[in-house]
């Protein structure tokens, strides 16, 4: 799984824009599902049956997606003008390389002088390098979608840090799972998701089309385990995190207690996770097309939308684990 | 340009939720040249045309502009009210309104607060706020203002609809009456060319955009669209002081053409298609250069399972306010792009 992950991380993919993600999620998958078809906002679906007669539709749910920045204006001296896609703390991405989705790099910088308390997508600019406005239109074109260097590095033990491993993470369980489930009473639908990062967008339109009747996302989540942070249960390394709520859903209470058995008869490493800020695809699973009971099935991740998010691989296994039984979940 | 229609359009009275007299004026216009009408319970009014193919294009603009309901009235006859949509409160103050009042009849009023005179040295600094600004509808009593105005009844500025300069148009609603106007010009065109389009087309004149995009929702869903072109009207900051990145877009250099904006990233391949097809048939566009507003097209994208959209805006100074300024241009550069998309064979 190690090694796909890191084939993922390092595919771009601006929300908008991740074809790239989702072919090599398409190549990667096909031979352990029975249908695969993309729409109309690019959410990759992929269809793996059960022979039994009564099956109902399982949902499970990675965004591709992964936050970045769009070019928006190019200036006579060359500098380009940013938009940010997502959620971006521009305090972390001051002073980073960069690089866009046609493999241009530059450096992300505020205007001199900012103070720390202005550090807004208005101050920043990307310098590629470029000596004037024509230069750079040679290499960038207005909506151009930038992101972070990405990057996998390992740490102590089972840790890796990098970037996106939001969710490029999720991405990677579910294709573990794909690769593992044999028989299974529902119909699985595999959806790796558009625009999560900008508002759960991809995902309604995929619920929609899907019409599920159970949903499970897999993303990451925050934790509590590091100096100064808020307080929160869960912890980098204690397993698989089952979601009860965060500030776009309120689990459903049996799916989540479903996933509790589970873990617990077949001692998956597990701890329950409630988010104070911060929305998943879950959300839109519960109320599009009808309503679906929903979970999800969270990844521990340290320093979530910067560029060095950190994960340990042995919670990544659990969440295979997990997520792989809960395909049988009837409730 | 359809002047006359523009014109008419504009000093339409339709604020949000209540759109009629605007659904009206676009009935008559292109009605009869419907394959077929749908209407809905939230007033949206889409027109049907036959394409050669099932595939379905819609084309959207939103009737409803920004305006004002009563609140409140008071001993002196002063009405109190709520914004429908975002108004500054620098663009209220001794503005004139039109209220339409009991039995549909309407009363001109001006919105007014304290003078100069009688306000402190902070008081100048700032923003009258709404809550302290009230219309005048020449009724000096609460009897007398009870018995032509209710709680709940709809107002818009008043404003007339002006040309002036070189091409440049000042009036109110042109957000987004522009698009409404635009549809109803090519709606027009289609049939007086006796063309069929490549699509079958939908034009959807949707209610509700300015307070959440409702209206949207339910035209989405009855027409299931394989792709959906939001025709709008977006504000631009081409004025002094503004650094060029933050103009947004220019008056006079074309429609502009949305990267991205606070309800929507618009997908790349879509965007692609749209500048193929201005080049191939050599229509004047900009690009919107900054993330700003959001429109229809925010939830048109992702209801009823997902639509690839486009939204081609006409820029606007001074938005939201009763004086709102286009240029005749960029009408017609809307007008040129959305006419060529209509009949495409490429886009879907």
């Amino acid at each position: 799984m190690t090694e796909f992950l890191k084939k993922l991380m390092l595919t771009h993919g601006v929300t908008s824009d991740e074809g790239r993600v989702t072919k090599i999620i398409e190549d990667e998958i096909r031979p352990y599902v029975d249908e695969i078809s993309y729409d109309a906002l690019g959410n990759l679906i992929a269809l793996k049956k059960s022979k039994s007669a009564d099956a109902k539709k399982m949902m499970l749910c990675a965004h591709a997606d992964e936050i970045g920045f769009i070019t928006m204006f190019i200036q006579d001296d060359g500098l380009i003008r940013i938009a940010p896609v997502g959620g971006i703390d521009f305090v972390a991405y001051s002073y980073c390389t960069v690089i866009s989705s046609k493999g241009v790099k530059g450096v992300i910088a505020p205007e001199e002088g900012t103070k720390p308390e202005e550090l807004k997508a208005d101050k920043f600019f990307i310098d590629i390098g470029a000596k004037s406005k024509k230069e750079a239109e040679k290499k960038v074109a207005l909506g151009d979608m930038f992101t972070v260097i990405p990057h996998m590095t390992k740490l102590s033990g089972s840790r890796y840090c990098g970037r996106p491993f939001d969710n490029r993470a999720g991405c990677a369980v579910m294709v573990e799972i794909a690769k593992g489930l044999r028989d299974c009473v529902n119909d699985v639908y595999f959806v790796f998701s558009s625009m999560e990062e900008v508002g759960l967008r991809g995902a309604k339109a995929a619920t929609y089309n899907v019409n599920p009747d159970y949903g499970i996302a897999f993303d990451v989540t925050d934790v509590g385990d590091v100096p100064g942070c808020k307080p929160m249960a869960v912890k980098l390394g204690d397993g698989a995190a089952i979601k009860i709520k965060d500030s776009s859903v309120l689990c459903d209470i049996k799916l989540v207690s479903s996933l509790a058995d589970i873990a617990k008869e077949h001692k998956i490493k597990h701890q329950f996770e409630i988010l104070r800020a911060g929305g998943t695809d879950t959300a839109v699973m519960q109320t599009e097309a009808g309503g679906a009971r929903v979970g999800c099935i969270s990844i521990p991740t340290r320093y979530i939308h910067t560029q060095n998010e950190t994960i340990d691989m042995k919670d990544m296994a659990e969440c295979v684990k997990l997520g792989t039984l809960a395909c049988n979940i009837r409730l | 340009m359809n002047f006359k229609l523009l014109e008419k359009l504009s000093i339409a009275f339709g604020p949000s939720g209540c759109e009629d007299e605007v659904a009206d004026i676009i009935k008559n216009e292109v009605g009869h040249f419907a394959d077929e009408i749908i209407t809905d319970t939230l007033g949206n009014f889409i027109v049907k045309i036959n394409g050669k193919r099932e595939q379905k294009m819609m084309l959207s603009a939103h009737m409803d502009e920004v305006g004002f309901m009563v609140r409140k009235t008071d001993d002196l006859g002063c009405i109190y009210f709520h914004t429908v949509g975002s108004i500054s409160e620098g663009a209220l103050c001794a503005r004139r309104v039109t209220l339409k009042g009991n039995d549909g009849i309407k009363y001109k009023g001006v919105i007014d607060s304290k003078a100069i005179h009688s306000q402190t040295a902070k008081e100048r600094k700032e923003y009258i706020p709404t809550d302290k600004m009230h219309i005048n509808i020449g009724a000096s009593s609460k009897d007398e203002v009870d018995h032509l105005i209710s709680l709940g009844d709809f107002g818009v500025f008043d404003s007339d609809f002006v040309k002036f300069g070189n091409g440049f148009i000042k009036g109110k609603a042109l957000d987004d009456r522009v698009g409404c106007a635009v549809m109803c010009e090519i709606i027009k065109k289609i049939r007086e060319e006796k063309i069929t389009p490549e699509y079958t087309l939908y034009f959807a004149f949707t209610t509700r955009e300015e307070v959440g995009r409702s209206g949207a929702i339910t035209a989405t869903e009855a027409v299931k669209p394989d792709f959906a072109l939001i025709l709008e009207c977006t504000a631009v900051a081409d004025i002094p002081e503004t650094p060029a990145h933050k103009t947004v877009s220019k008056l006079g250099d074309g429609v502009a053409l949305s990267l991205m904006d606070h309800s929507t990233v618009y997908r790349r391949e879509v965007i692609e298609k749209m500048m193929a097809l201005a080049k191939n048939k050599g229509v004047k566009y900009q690009i919107k250069t900054l993330v700003s507003g959001g429109n229809d097209a925010g939830h048109i994208h992702k209801t009823a399972g997902g639509v690839r959209c486009a939204t081609l805006s006409v820029p606007s100074r001074y938005i939201h306010s009763d004086c709102s300024v286009i240029h005749e241009d960029d009408y017609n550069s809307m007008l040129d792009f959305a006419y060529n998309a209509s009949l495409s064979k490429e886009l879907i």
